[in-house]
Parts: C-alpha cells; structure tokens; sequence
C-alpha cells in the first residue's frame, strides 16, 4: 500500500513537471526575441538579418537584431550578458568577441561561458590590391618590395586588432614583411581608400569582392580550403604560396555561433535551438546566404565545443603577429 | 547607358504597391523623424524584417519613403517645439523655431518640408546624372582631405554661434571632449569608460541631442506659465505657398542642395555636418536685412535642402561603389544584398534596371513627400492647439520611447536625462547648445583622420600639402579663420557690441 501510494506520488509528481515543463516550452516565447548583434549596418548585418528572419518565422514571432556596436564586439556581448537570461535575448556571436577578444586578454570569458544554439555563417579573407596598381607584377613582388623597404607599405584590415588584421599580420611575418597597418573604423573605409591610392593593400570578403570583381586583384587568399579559393577565382592561397599562418579550417575565416546566456533555462534554450536548426537547413536560407557571399554551417550546438574549442587553441596559439608587427614599427621609428 | 537604365527601372516602379508603400513610408518616415529620439534609422531598423518579405524594388520604395520622410521630420518638432527629431534639425531650429513664435508655424513647417522635397530632389538629380563620376571624385577623398573638412566643420562653429563666440567655441569642445569618450578607433584602447560597457562605444549621439534639447526645453515649458490653458492659435490650411517662397529663394536652395549632396558623397560626413555646413554659408551671405537666428525663412531653407540633399549624395558612393556613406545607407546596402544584388560597379552593368528603379523611387519619395508633407502640415501645426499640460508629458514620454528604441538600453535613458541636466544648466548661463553637437560629430572624423593621415604620411604633416585637394582645404580653413578672428575682433570693437541669446 505503502509502495502504491510512493509510486502514485511520483507518477503523479512526474506529471506535474512535464506538464509544467511542456507548458514553458510551449509558452515561449510570447514576445519578440532580440539578437544582440556586435556591428554596425553592413554586409554582417545581412548575413544576420536573414538568419533572424527565418528563426521568427520558425518560432512564430519576430526575431529582431539589435545593433550595438563598440570595442571590437565585446560592448555586445556585455550588454547580452548583462540581460536577463530568459531566452529572450540572443546573441550573434560573432568570432572576433567570442574567442579573438579573450585570446588577446580583451575579454574575460571564453566560449564556454555561452550556450551554443546553432553555427551561423562564414566569410573568408583574402588580400586585395588595386586592379590597376601597375607597380607590381603580382603579390609576390609586392612582397618582395616589402621586404626590401620595411614600413614603405600600408594596409588595412579594418579595425584594429580583428581577426582579418591577426591573419594578415601573421602572413606579413611569414613573408618577413613589415608593413604599416591603418586601422578604420569600417572595411568599407578602407576598402575606399585603396581605390583612392592611400594604401597598398586590404583585405576583402566574398560579399565585397563578388560586388566589384574589375576593381581588386587578389593577392593572396587566407584558407587553404579549396571552397574559399573557388570564392576569390582561384587566386593563389597560403598553402599555394607556401606560407604557414599557423590557421587552418575554420580558423583563419570570420564566422558566428549563435549563442544565449549560459543561465538560460534548458526549456527555452531547446525551443531556440530547434528553431534554428530548422532555420538553417532550409535551402532558402542556405541560398540566400549564399547569394551574399557567406557560407551557411551546419553544424549544431552538439559540436560547439569541438569546432570553436579548436579555432579557439589555434587562434591563442597563433599570437605573435600583432606583436611582431608592432615591434618592428616601433624600431623603425626608432631609427 | 542612363537612360537605358531609367527606362527599365520605370517598368519596375510603376507598380501601384511601390506607389503606395512610397507613401507609407513617407508618413511613417515622418512620424519617426518628429518624434525625438526616433529617426530614418530606427524607423528602418522596425521596418527591414517587413521590407526584405517584399519584392526588392517594392522594399526600397517603402525604405528611401522612410529615409526621405525621416530625414525631413526632424525639422517639424524642430520648429515648433524646439526640439530636434532628429540630430539632422538640430541646425533647424536657429530659424524655424523663432518663426513659430512669431505665429509663422505653418509656414516654417511648409518651407520645411518644401526645402527638403526640393533639395531632396536636386540631389536626386545629381545622382542620377553623374552617380559613377562623383563615386571617383569621391575617392579622391582620404585621410587628409578629411581632415582639413573637419577643421572646416569646426570653423563652421565659430560661424553659428556669432554673438557668443567664446561660448560657442567652449560648447564645441565640450562635444569633442564628449566625443573622445569610448574605444579609441586607432588603438582600440578605452578612454574615459569608467569600466563600464555601457560606455565602450562612447554616449549616443541620439541620447545627446535628446536630452539637451528636448528634457530642457520640457523643463523650461514645465517652469512656464499658462501650462493648463488651451493656446490660441488658428486652425491653417495645407498650402503650397510654402514652395513658392522656397523657390523665390532659389540661390540658397540650390547652394544648400549642393553642399548637402556633396558632403552625402563623402563616407562618414552626414547630413548633420551638411545642414550645420549650409547653414553657415547661407547666414554668411545674408544681406543685412536678413536677421538669421531670429526668423528668418532662409536659415529653414538651407539646413532642410541640405540635410535631404545629403540622402541623394549618400547613394551615390552606396550604389556606385558599394561603400556605404552612412548607416542608413549601410542599411539599405544590406537590404539590397539580402535580395541578392551587389551595390557597386557591377550592379550598374549587370542590373541597370535596378537601379534605374531605384533612381526613380527616390526622386518619387521626394515628390511624395512636398505634396504629402504640405497636405499635413495642418496636422502638425495642430500639435501646439493642444494644451501643455498634456503636451509636455507625452513627449517626454515620446523621448523615453525613442532613445530606449535605439539599443533597448535603460543607460540611454539615465545618459538622457544626464544631458536634459547639462542642457538645462548651460541653457541658464547662456551658452549655446549647437556647438556640442557640431563637436561631437566632427571630433572622431577629425581626430582619427589626422592620425591616419599620420599613419599613412612617410613625411609627417607634409601629407597636407603634398595631395592637392587637402591643400586647397588648407589654404581654404586658414582663409576662414583669419576672416573668423578678423569679424570677431570688429565685432568686440564695435561700440554696440552686445551679447545674443543663443540657440
């Protein structure tokens, strides 16, 4: 009797909780879901703008990005962080705050302090010239050039310190380079100032190379993935040029794993996640995506740890090329 | 090529649905550039997860709609409220709001909206007709020709606030003081971020102008008199008078319209620079019957040309090059890759139908907006019937609502109400408000400019002389300032010299 009674409770306790359980799920969300987006308007944004989009259309409700940019996309993640963890807020975690930013002690979480929900895009790096710079025959001489007239040529990566500027810095050593970078505050910034003649070389993405392919020459492409080099026409990649970025696979590309704060109850992070899987493998979006110059990931918050552990080991471990960089500028100064 | 293009388009526009969310966007734009706080930006942002489910050129028809109307409703708060919608017209209310007091609303509103659909206009045109060759004359643009704007920009100061020129120049530096606060662009170092996130971007320029202009002036109504009696003014009309006296003004409108197109054409300038830039040119070649500053419909007339001159001009590098001039146009650079097409040079090859459309929709935005803009000026005007006691707290409400919009941040508010407090005390001892926002916007073109010309230079300061369009400049800023130091030295000689309200 005694049994039958404990049982009947626990049944009966059981029922409560899954019907309590069933109804937070299906309760959530009530209300629109804000993505804490880490830039300003741009090629990025779009990539995100259409994610959001069909996540909403998924969950039934609008998914809106908030753009809040500031300190290299770490003002983002503060302020996401600093937001209840309910599942109403989640994060476009980009991979400039997310592991580039800890990595060079900027930030003080790493990728575990999140929850993963599902891989976003990626958009690779190349170097561009101008089409119509006559000077050099091709990147290699450039190069050449470079190394024969230390702190004669400037480029630009954007803002300072990003991952394109981390990649592009470690290139440059490899090829014993030492060039003057100038920071902006957008790639777009930049990337006008190469057409006007101030800079030698920047760095592009599909998206801006795909929009003005008669305007660069692509110097030297910064995978050695075959898919990034078909992006850029088969120009000349790392591995084709025998360099050793000390990047490989996801590493030395940009890319976003969209995450919540780790507090989020497991109910909401689920309707999330299942809301973006769905997002992310309708052929729609992935063209769409596409389309833009990004390459959509499949891969679900079950690899979060292995895919963005080992960008997260190779970007730490790559570090010497800012530092390298600045400290031969500084010398030549110096002189 | 060109007209290939617009005929082309033409069948993509004429549509009746890009003919009604022109409209839509218009009055939408409108609402949001009036309320303070809101703006073209945020109204874009609430509108793109609708417009990117439409078809691409219906999209941008309701997207410039809210560009063109938002751009230009900042202006109707400005005049009769004295209070910005928009950081665009906060050049506006030098003029606008003493010709409201003068019982002129209507008209102001209507010069207002008039100037903007007309300037909008003339930048239409110009983009139309020479959008790829200004896209290059726009590279021409770096670092150092930057610069020497800025110190333009900065002397421009000096300009506006005439009658209280040391004030002037104090409030401008406290706006590039303000300015410096946040992650430094060129080391990525923080300044003045007290450890706090809030502050790694610096304070929004929105949460400035807000609360400076805006809770101030709610405060000094609240300290006013008669706040509970119903104002006795008449009902007007919609009238195109407005553009009639617009168009006898015809050299300052195509003046302003210029100097609004060319600072659209430049990524990173703006409309805020433009109007403030047209401003000063305009009040400087005055003839002295024209009291700027006091009422006078040219002051309207530059700042409104100009500031929508500027969206023309910024479409100009956004379609040509695909290099964005503003956020605004970085968003509708988004939009328009979300749909699949590259803003740039191959756009203009491979899609001239698109872009053809997208001409014609913006110069149909800004015919949509003089006659749609005319037709509610009574409504607007309607605002002062109502009586303060109830106006004043729905626009604080309004202000809370709009800068809480921009990030969903309560610090926006606290950083608001901040600035009504530092509003209201520089407003009390007499210093002028503008200068803080023309400091604000010029200190990081100026600051990271020089330091990139820097970066860029092998011969230090050289740089300024060697590229010719930055020496020009030069010679150009130490022109100004000599003419600056020169009037004001007169000025304070003069026997009648006396100290001016300022704006």
């Amino acid at each position: 009797m005694k049994f039958a009674s404990i049982l009947t409770a626990m049944a009966l306790l059981t029922g409560v909780v899954s019907i309590q359980t069933a109804a937070v799920a299906a309760d959530f969300p009530q209300r629109p879901v804000q993505t804490i987006f880490p830039w300003g308007p741009g090629t990025a944004m779009a990539a995100d703008q259409i994610i959001a989009d069909a996540i909403g259309n998924e969950l039934g409700v609008a998914v809106t990005l908030v753009s809040t940019p500031g300190a290299g996309g770490t003002k983002a993640f503060k302020t996401a962080m600093a937001r209840p963890a309910d599942g109403y807020t989640m994060i476009s975690g980009w991979v400039a705050p997310l592991v580039s930013a800890p990595a060079s002690g900027k930030a003080d979480w790493t990728y575990e302090d999140f929850t993963p929900l599902h891989s976003g895009v990626a958009a690779a790096f190349a170097i561009a010239t101008r089409v119509d710079d006559d000077r050099f025959a091709n990147f290699q001489e450039m190069m050449d050039y470079g190394k024969a007239n230390p702190g004669k040529l400037r480029y630009s990566s954007g803002t300072a310190g990003n991952l394109p500027h981390k990649v592009m810095a470690k290139a440059l050593k490899a090829f014993g380079v030492v060039a003057q970078v100038v920071p902006y505050k957008t790639d777009g910034e930049a990337r006008k100032d190469l057409q006007s003649g101030v800079l030698d070389f920047v760095f592009v993405n599909p998206g801006a190379y795909m929009a003005d392919k008669d305007g660069y020459t692509i110097g030297l492409v910064l995978s050695e993935l075959p898919a990034v080099k078909a992006l850029f026409d088969g120009a000349d990649t790392v591995e084709d040029m025998g360099i050793d970025i000390g990047l490989t696979g996801l590493g030395p590309l940009g890319w976003t794993w969209w995450l919540v704060h780790k507090d989020t109850p497991t109910e909401q992070v689920e309707v999330l996640q299942s809301a973006m899987s769905k997002a992310m493998k309708n052929d729609a979006v992935k063209a769409k995506l596409s389309a833009i110059g990004w390459t959509p990931l499949e891969w679900d918050h079950q690899q979060y740890a292995e895919i963005v552990g080992s960008v997260s080991t190779q970007i730490s471990g790559m570090g010497d090329g800012l530092l390298w960089e600045e400290e031969q500028i500084k010398k030549l100064r110096a002189q | 090529m060109l007209i290939e293009s617009i005929t082309q388009g033409f069948a993509l526009f004429a549509t009746p649905l890009v003919v009604i969310l022109i409209i839509l966007g218009i009055v939408f734009g409108l609402l949001v550039g009036a309320v303070p706080g809101l703006g073209p930006l945020m109204g874009i942002v609430l509108i793109l997860p609708v417009a990117i489910n439409l078809q691409p050129i219906t999209a941008m028809a309701l997207l410039l709609g809210i560009y063109v109307g938002g751009s230009c409703g900042g202006s109707i708060s400005a005049i009769l409220l004295r209070i910005p919608g928009t950081p665009l017209a906060a050049a506006t209310l030098f003029d606008g709001y003493p010709l409201a007091q003068k019982g002129r609303a209507a008209e102001a509103v209507g010069v207002a909206i008039s100037s903007s659909a007309l300037g909008g206009l003339i930048g239409g045109v110009i983009l139309i007709t020479s959008a790829p060759i200004l896209a290059i004359f726009a590279r021409q643009f770096s670092p150092p020709e930057f610069t020497m704007l800025a110190i333009t920009g900065l002397v421009a100061i000096a300009s506006v606030s005439e009658g209280s020129f040391l004030k002037g120049i104090l409030s401008g530096c406290l706006g590039l003081i303000l300015a410096t606060i946040g992650t430094d662009q060129i080391s990525m170092g923080y300044r003045f971020t007290f450890d706090s996130h809030h502050m790694l971007n610096g304070f929004h320029l929105v949460s400035i102008v807000v609360g400076m202009f805006a809770i101030s002036e709610m405060v000094f109504q609240m300290m006013g008199k008669n706040l509970t009696a119903k104002p006795n003014i008449p009902i007007v009309r919609a009238e195109f008078k407005s553009v009639l006296s617009v168009l006898k003004n015809w050299k300052n409108l195509i003046r302003s319209s210029l100097i609004g197109t060319f600072f659209g054409i430049l990524p990173g300038a703006g409309g805020v620079i433009s109007s403030f830039a047209a401003y000063a040119v305009a009040k400087n070649s005055a003839k002295p019957h024209e009291k700027y500053g006091e009422g006078e419909v040219g002051g309207v007339i530059a700042t409104e040309s100009a500031n929508n001159a500027t969206c023309g001009g910024a479409l100009v590098p956004s379609l040509a090059l695909g290099i964005p001039g503003d956020p605004i146009a970085a968003l509708l650079v988004a939009t328009l890759l979300i749909f699949g097409f590259y803003p740039g040079p191959t756009l203009f090859e491979d899609q001239p139908e698109i872009v053809g459309a997208i001409f014609i929709v913006y110069l149909a935005s800004n015919v949509a907006l003089l006659i749609l803009g005319v037709l509610l000026t009574p409504l607007f005007v309607y605002a002062l019937r109502i009586r303060k006691s109830r106006l004043i707290p729905a626009i604080l409400v309004l202000c809370v609502v709009g800068t809480f919009a921009l990030q969903s941040s309560i610090f926006d508010l606290w950083a608001m109400l901040g600035f009504g407090l530092v509003g209201i005390i520089l407003r009390i001892v007499n210093y002028p408000l503008a200068p803080i926002v023309i400091g604000t916007i010029l200190g990081p073109l100026l600051e990271n400019n020089l330091r990139r010309s820097l970066l860029l230079s092998d011969e230090g300061y050289w740089i300024f002389l060697d590229r010719p369009v930055s020496a020009v400049l030069l010679v150009v800023n130490a022109l100004l300032l000599s003419w600056v130091a020169w009037s004001t030295i007169r000025k304070i000689r003069s026997p009648d010299s006396k100290q001016e309200d300022p704006a």
